[in-house]
């Protein structure tokens, strides 16, 4: 019945203004449904075989993007109900929970999916190491995803504040205290952020335009260039890809593999693209509806989770009453860890040097050894080097969040330690 | 089927049916509102009140829909009448919550106070759970009804408010007692306590009750002693204590019809044009006389009387009679009296005519000097590790130990360091504050009068 209506539809002029193609019924005509959607030409027409496998990726990059699509979409709509302004954003909050109609829902959907995101890019990076996907001809893009990753944390960050809740006005406090650390600069920085020495109003619109105009479009933009560097650096990393060839003009000596240069028409080196018609399938529909599916999958996690789980809110802010402990967001807690034994080290020199050694890691580990092969025997030293910067960042990040009680005392989570009393003055 | 399209057709409609009903689901939670069954019960209710068909058509066009009252001023926005539907209507006076009448709400009309500034809870919420506050992460949950006094303490002041009897109380409990001998309250008091202008906010009655009877139950280390009193006071203490709110409050709300306070009197003063005949500071007429100090010249009751009818009690005055209002009359006197009287906290004003050893017994009571030496200044509140017997001293014999002089300055300064029994142990925690400042000279006379008449006169076995 569907498909009847769809086809009726795409058989009138309307229809194919729009969709040009239709639902393709020949091997060319999948070819053209690929080349000739703006949403798909993103893909080549035709991918490797391997590419459909779920352990070559995980499908963790896409998950990630998806995430961001999920955070977008609701993020317009809570900001029709939102007011960056410390006498209502607390209030906007309850509206959304009480009277505003789904609104407690779609703030659970943009809490869990900004948290989720962290996370992914975080695996994503994981999976992208771990195959050599990083190595030439694919060092910039590389440096795009570290760029993104910062982005994300960056979006989640302002995101944080801006319930105005205690969680909020705390973690934020805590988390711009840590940027104060720098030195020379670090109180400036933290000023620039702030407007102001402390959290407050001025805090709160920066970090409102911050998250709804310049931290998004600026990853809007990087994952788009991020998504077509995929393209023009030779597809998903794979072991046998060969070298870049050099192109000739000389339209009798046909290149022997396909690639994303001007053709025939211009001299230079380009990435190869490797292709062998054996090892060839469609875009459509094999990828684009394995892609759709990933969609419906993580859109119905996300669903989940906001159903049964409210987003966190507390008592309103309140400057002169802080938690105890005052806790950073979650993937901010093993700097926290880190700046309670030295601020700066912990502040300064560690997350310094982190973004410093992700930024230069596909200019310094360039040999390409293991392309497209999950923990390969000859990256033995990389990826433990890897494996031990990831795994304390994991148990830093773990103690910071469940074993950090008040005065950020240890504690089993199992058995927190009670709240310490407030000293009257008496 | 296109043939793309069958080796994905499972998976496509498992998620999608997935997808379906998780939106559904998303959809019931959110649809489902408590509030909604309380109007449908409403509803119910009118129907089967009406009688003719037009009071039918009309139950039945009232809406579902939340109900709120939105109160800028205050800073709150209260839904509570999303279940609570009837509180307007007399005729459900009665009826079983949350369908019932609220009696008594004349003089505080809900479109201008809401609910919560009296009641607490949470005014934005619309689950009964939720509303009523006894949730995780609202500070405010709604107040026993034994302590509803408490509300009328924001915004008046004890005695002015007839219907409040406890809170009254409370007031004169907190004064015996001289918690601000420690604390201080409204800019006035004691500093070896915290500050006590937000404390009825930021606490619980349960708390405040459990801090009057053992303070160190729930602030471990505190030196406040334990206040000895009936239950019933310590009940009445905690509601006047919970009245301190420091809730900001809009000029409609400490308006002259709310609180005949000082501050209303002056704008009164300022609107009436009393300055076209008298002079303040120097500024003003010279028609009537100067009134910097009237109240020096004149008591209350002779200023409030002025005001009705000048003539009677200054005969001769040219002064017009204004017929102000009770509560206007009210507040320009409390103006005029605070002209002279800085010093002294609005409710507890030392009389001016008793003699100077009664006036000097009520500073002892106006500045909480019975809050560590006892109502009668015999000392014995635990102050542990001082040399003192580990305890505040009495003062009944500082007659034989100081001279006037050396009292005063004891006084006016203070003394922070107390002398220790046992150096070792931890400093003892009460000490005596300076009152420099804070004491007006007059007020200083008077105590210090009464301070050295309290050593027993006879059998001083010589």
């Amino acid at each position: 019945m569907i498909t009847r209506l769809w086809k009726t539809f795409l058989s009138t002029r309307v229809g194919r203004s729009i969709f040009r193609v239709g639902l393709p019924q020949s091997n060319l005509e999948r070819a053209q449904v690929a080349i000739s959607s703006f949403f798909l030409h993103f893909q080549p027409a035709k991918i490797n075989q391997r590419v459909l496998e779920f352990r070559t990726t995980l499908g963790l990059g896409l998950i990630t993007l998806y995430l961001f699509l999920i955070l977008v979409g609701t993020g317009v709509l809570l900001m029709f109900y939102y007011v960056p302004a410390t006498d209502y954003a607390y209030q906007n909050m309850k509206d959304l929970e009480f009277v505003v109609t789904a609104g407690q829902v779609l703030r659970n959907m943009h809490r869990w999916s900004a948290h989720l995101m962290v996370l992914f890019v975080v695996l994503h990076m994981c999976r992208v190491f771990y195959t050599a996907a990083y190595k030439p001809p694919r060092e910039f893009n590389w440096v795009v995803g570290v760029t993104l990753l910062l982005l994300t944390l960056g979006l989640s960050f302002t995101g944080y504040l801006l319930p105005w809740d205690q969680l909020a006005f705390w973690a934020i406090t805590v988390g711009t205290s840590i940027a104060g650390y720098a030195p020379v600069i670090g109180q400036k920085l933290k000023f620039l952020f702030l407007g102001g020495h402390v959290v407050g109003e001025s805090a709160l619109i920066r970090f409102y335009v911050l998250h709804v105009i310049v931290l998004p479009i600026s990853a809007v933009l990087l994952i788009a260039v991020h998504l077509w560097r995929i393209r023009k650096d030779g597809g998903l990393a794979r072991p046998d890809q060969p070298l870049a060839t050099r192109e000739e003009f000389a339209p009798a000596q046909l290149p022997v593999t396909k690639t994303y240069g001007m053709m025939e028409l211009a001299r230079g080196t380009t990435p190869a693209v490797g292709l062998n018609p054996d090892e060839e399938v469609f875009t459509w529909p094999n990828l684009v509806f394995r892609e759709l599916l990933l969609l419906m999958a993580t859109i119905a996690v996300v669903l989940i989770l906001a159903i049964f789980w409210n987003a966190p809110l507390e008592e309103i802010a309140n400057p002169v009453h802080p938690p105890n402990p005052a806790k950073a967001p979650w993937y901010f807690l093993g700097l926290q860890e880190l700046v309670a034994y030295s601020a700066f080290w912990g502040g300064v020199i560690v997350p310094g040097l982190l973004v410093t050694a992700l930024v230069l890691l596909p200019y310094l580990d360039r040999k390409r050894r293991g392309i497209g092969v999950w923990f390969a025997r000859e990256r033995r030293v990389a990826i433990t080097l890897f494996t031990i910067c990831l795994s304390v960042a994991i148990v830093l990040t773990v103690i910071g969040t469940a074993f950090r009680g008040p005065n950020w005392g240890f504690q089993v989570p199992w058995r927190p330690a009670p709240a310490p009393q407030e000293h009257s003055g008496l | 089927m296109n043939p793309d399209l069958r080796k994905f057709y499972g998976w496509f409609t498992a998620l999608g049916l997935l997808i379906g009903v998780l939106i559904i689901a998303a959809y019931y939670k959110d649809q489902f509102r408590e509030w909604k069954n309380w109007q449908h019960a409403y509803i119910k209710q009118e129907l089967a009140r009406a009688n003719t068909p037009e009071q039918r058509a009309d139950a039945a066009r009232i809406p579902v829909e939340i109900r709120q009252i939105v109160l800028p001023e205050l800073g709150r926005v209260d839904r509570c009448t999303s279940c609570h539907v009837a509180v307007e209507d007399p005729s459900y006076a009665g009826l079983p919550m949350p369908l019932a009448y609220h009696p008594n709400h004349d003089r505080h009309p809900f479109d201008k106070f809401g609910c919560t500034i009296c009641h607490q809870g949470q005014g934005l919420a619309t689950t009964r759970e939720a509303a009523h506050g006894h949730v995780e992460h609202w500070n405010h949950p709604m107040l026993d009804m034994k302590y509803i006094q408490s509300a009328c303490g924001k915004c008046h002041l004890p005695t002015d408010v007839p219907d409040a009897p406890k809170l009254a109380r409370g007031r004169a409990v907190f004064e015996e007692t001289g918690c601000i001998g420690c604390h201080k309250l409204r800019g006035v008091g004691g500093v070896i306590g915290p500050e006590l202008d937000n404390v009825g906010a930021s606490r619980s009655p349960e708390w405040l009750l459990t801090h009057f009877k053992n303070p160190a139950a729930v602030t471990p280390g505190s030196a406040m002693p334990p206040i000895k009193a009936s239950d019933a006071d310590l009940d009445a203490l905690t509601l006047y204590v919970l009245s301190f709110t420091d809730e900001p409050l809009s000029a409609y709300y400490v308006s002259m019809k709310t609180i005949p306070g000082p501050a209303a009197g002056r704008r009164l003063f300022e609107e009436k044009g009393c300055i076209g005949c008298h002079s303040l500071g120097g500024k003003g007429g010279n028609i009537g006389p100067p009134l910097d100090e009237v109240a020096k010249r004149h008591n209350a009751q002779w200023i409030v009387g002025h005001f009705k009818n000048p003539q009677a009690v200054s005969p001769g005055s040219v002064m017009p009679q204004f017929n102000f209002t009770e509560q206007e009359t009210r507040a320009l006197t409390e103006f005029l009296l605070s002209l002279t009287d800085t010093n002294v906290i609005g409710f507890l004003k030392v009389p001016g005519a008793a003699s100077p050893l009664e006036r000097g017994k009520a500073v002892f009571k106006k500045y909480g000097c019975a809050g560590c030496h006892g109502p009668d200044a015999q000392g014995g509140v635990p102050n542990p590790n001082a040399k003192t017997a580990q305890q505040v001293p009495g003062l009944k014999f500082v007659g034989a130990g100081y001279t006037k002089d050396e009292l005063r300055k004891r006084i006016l300064n203070g003394q922070r360091e107390i002398p220790v029994m046992d150096p070792k142990k931890a400093a003892a925690p009460l000490y005596m504050p300076p009152w420099n400042g804070k004491i007006a000279e007059g007020e200083l006379n008077d105590l210090v009068e009464y301070l050295m008449s309290l050593a027993p006169k006879e059998d001083l076995g010589f």
